[in-house]
């Protein structure tokens, strides 16, 4: 119960921390809107009311505590660029970014998964090291690098010509896999090197164990043991990397992929927000992601205690 | 003395680091060279004709503006290491500092106030983070550092922290105590000199995350502002691949592996080379 209470008020503090440092930045540093709102010729009585209606006439603290309280009571407002509401916008463009990254971001924790607990069980021996080698070439190679590289080899007439070039006119599940392919490709190849290293090192650690040694003593086969022992002893870590770079993953890396593609995803509406001052739209933005990451860790050690008893 | 020798043995028989150690002064001579004013001073010179094929005089093509391409890449080896030195040596000195207090006042309101600060930066997505801090900052052209710089040291302070938790119950400190020297002093010269492992490698590893973020950054139109990179090259190039012109994607991205992969092998080598006991795993 102790525990519970601690974690909920660490949770808005960080909760608050991330607001705090999103405000002053975003908001009081940000671009002045004024102007973008007024029409010509506006006289100093309708800036005023613009001011006004932006709350730039507000001290900083008073402005603080708004923008806090919209966010709590989930009071989003509506986008100053196009006065679509925020609620909508997010309803609209949330579920691409998710259709977007979500095959690219499973594929490659899988695939790294996989190569990792090949590379450990075959420790030092040549696939290990080509394993290992591939990893760090992966990890060396740009974002920009790789996905302007497979849109060239992928959807242009100068590689295979396959997929459409950019965009995301997705109507039913043949075109979704044609937009979703090269973004997907990208992601996997992005992120494989991270990945692969990562979780051979966790295995590697793990199948250095005495209880490793003791299950092959007792004659247990290589592939029961990688499977059965180190695997399932080992989901705490993965459980962490994984739960910890959904928000990430999905905000940063959609920013990069939807602006380079051009699909309507949060990514680019935050990017697009952050350029143009929509502070109703930063503020959804970066508050909920910070709120998602508070219920990730809750929830993050909520799957601890159901996989590892030693936990609870 | 003893224990640099036996680094220097770990690297000397690790063909991988070596190489990457070899490579990675390679292009450090190259930056110099640029800062020297030796080479690739005529990158902005539009002496060329639109996307001129490589040949005599442009020896890698030209840009549409017709600016010689290699004379590009080759300056941009000096803006990598400005941008990657910076981000690297001050958000290594910050993680260490700040991981350092955290460590020593464990479990007290500065290890606390240092824990929340790092959550904080770690919830905030980063690319928002650099866009906000660039215009907070009003285009100005080391916003990207001073972003950068603010998120990376939260791996290094974690790692420092836990190290020097470690340390400050060995007798050397205890005896450092005992005999009355202030916190700071013992801090400076005794503790903080036995995370040089930890800042060395984490150092390298933040080099490579700054030279990767900036082209990320550069795309974005928030990276390098006055000057040219090899983000800026391939964010040209994202135009030029569609119409065939494939020079200054191929120059740009080609220098930005070559350094990228001489920095992680030397990172690996030196990870090795501090700790013989993961190295033999």
């Amino acid at each position: 119960m102790l525990y519970a209470l601690r974690k909920a008020v660490y949770g808005l503090l960080l909760i608050l921390g991330v607001t705090f440092i999103s405000f002053v930045l975003m908001v009081w540093f940000g671009p002045d809107q004024t102007y973008t709102l007024v029409g010509k010729n506006a006289s100093a009585e309708q800036i005023a009311e613009v001011r006004h209606q932006l709350g730039y006439d507000q001290p900083f603290m008073q402005r603080y505590l708004d923008y806090v309280t919209d966010l709590f009571t989930l009071r989003l407002g509506s986008s100053n660029a196009s006065g679509e509401q925020v609620s909508r916008i997010l309803a609209r463009t949330v579920p691409v970014s998710l259709a977007l990254m979500l095959p690219g971001f499973v594929l490659g924790n899988l695939l790294g998964i996989a190569l990792g607990l090949a590379a450990a069980r075959r420790r030092g021996q040549w696939a290990d090291r080509l394993i290992s080698a591939l990893s760090v070439t992966g990890m060396s190679i740009s974002f920009l690098v790789i996905v302007i590289a497979l849109q060239v080899l992928l959807s242009t007439p100068y590689g295979l010509n396959l997929f459409p070039v950019r965009g995301w006119q997705v109507t039913d599940l043949p075109s979704y896999l044609s937009y979703v392919a090269v973004p997907t490709l990208s992601l996997v190849l992005v992120t494989l090197g991270y990945n692969t290293r990562f979780y051979r090192a966790i295995f590697v650690e793990e199948a250095a164990r005495d209880h490793i040694r003791t299950a092959r003593a007792f004659g247990a086969s290589p592939t029961v043991v990688m499977w059965k022992h180190v695997l399932k002893n080992s989901l705490v870590p993965i459980i962490t990397r994984v739960m910890f770079s959904i928000p990430l993953v999905v905000i940063s890396g959609s920013l990069l992929i939807e602006s380079y593609f051009g699909i309507p995803g949060v990514g680019k509406v935050a990017f697009d927000a952050i350029t143009s001052g929509d502070q109703p739209v930063l503020k959804a933005v970066v508050g909920l992601t910070a709120a998602a990451f508070v219920l990730i860790q809750i929830a993050t050690d909520l799957l601890y205690r159901l996989v590892d008893p030693r936990v609870a | 003395m003893n224990a640099e020798r036996r680094i220097w043995g770990q690297l000397r028989d690790d063909p991988a680091g070596l190489a990457g150690l070899v490579v990675v002064g390679l292009f450090l001579l190259v930056a110099m060279a640029v800062w020297l004013g030796l080479i690739g001073q005529d990158w902005s010179a539009a002496d060329g004709a639109r996307w001129e094929t490589p040949g005599p005089d442009h020896w890698f093509g030209t840009n549409i503006l017709g600016q010689d391409i290699f004379e590009r890449a080759i300056y941009s080896v000096r803006t990598a290491f400005e941008i990657g030195l910076v981000v690297a040596v001050s958000s290594t000195l910050l993680g260490a500092l700040l991981g350092a207090l955290a460590g020593w006042y464990s479990h007290s309101w500065v290890d606390g106030a240092i824990l929340w600060l790092k959550g904080v930066l770690d919830s905030i997505p980063f690319y928002l983070f650099v866009a906000a801090v660039a215009f907070a900052l009003q285009g100005k052209g080391w916003a990207m550092h001073v972003a950068m710089i603010a998120t990376f040291w939260t791996t290094t302070g974690r790692l420092v922290r836990a190290e020097v938790m470690k340390l400050k119950t060995r007798e050397f400190v205890l005896a450092a105590r005992t005999i009355g020297l202030p916190d700071a002093l013992i801090l400076g010269r005794h503790v903080l000199p036995n995370t040089i492992h930890i800042l060395l490698v984490q150092a390298s590893i933040a080099f490579v995350a700054a030279i990767k973020t900036e082209v990320i950054l550069s795309f974005l139109g928030l990276g390098v502002q006055d000057g040219v990179s090899w983000g800026l090259m391939l964010a040209e190039s994202t135009q030029e691949v569609l119409a065939g012109h494939f020079s200054n994607f191929l120059a740009a991205s080609l220098m930005l592996f070559a350094l990228l992969m001489g920095f992680n092998l030397l990172a690996d080598a030196l990870q090795d080379a501090f700790d013989p006991k993961q190295a033999s795993q």
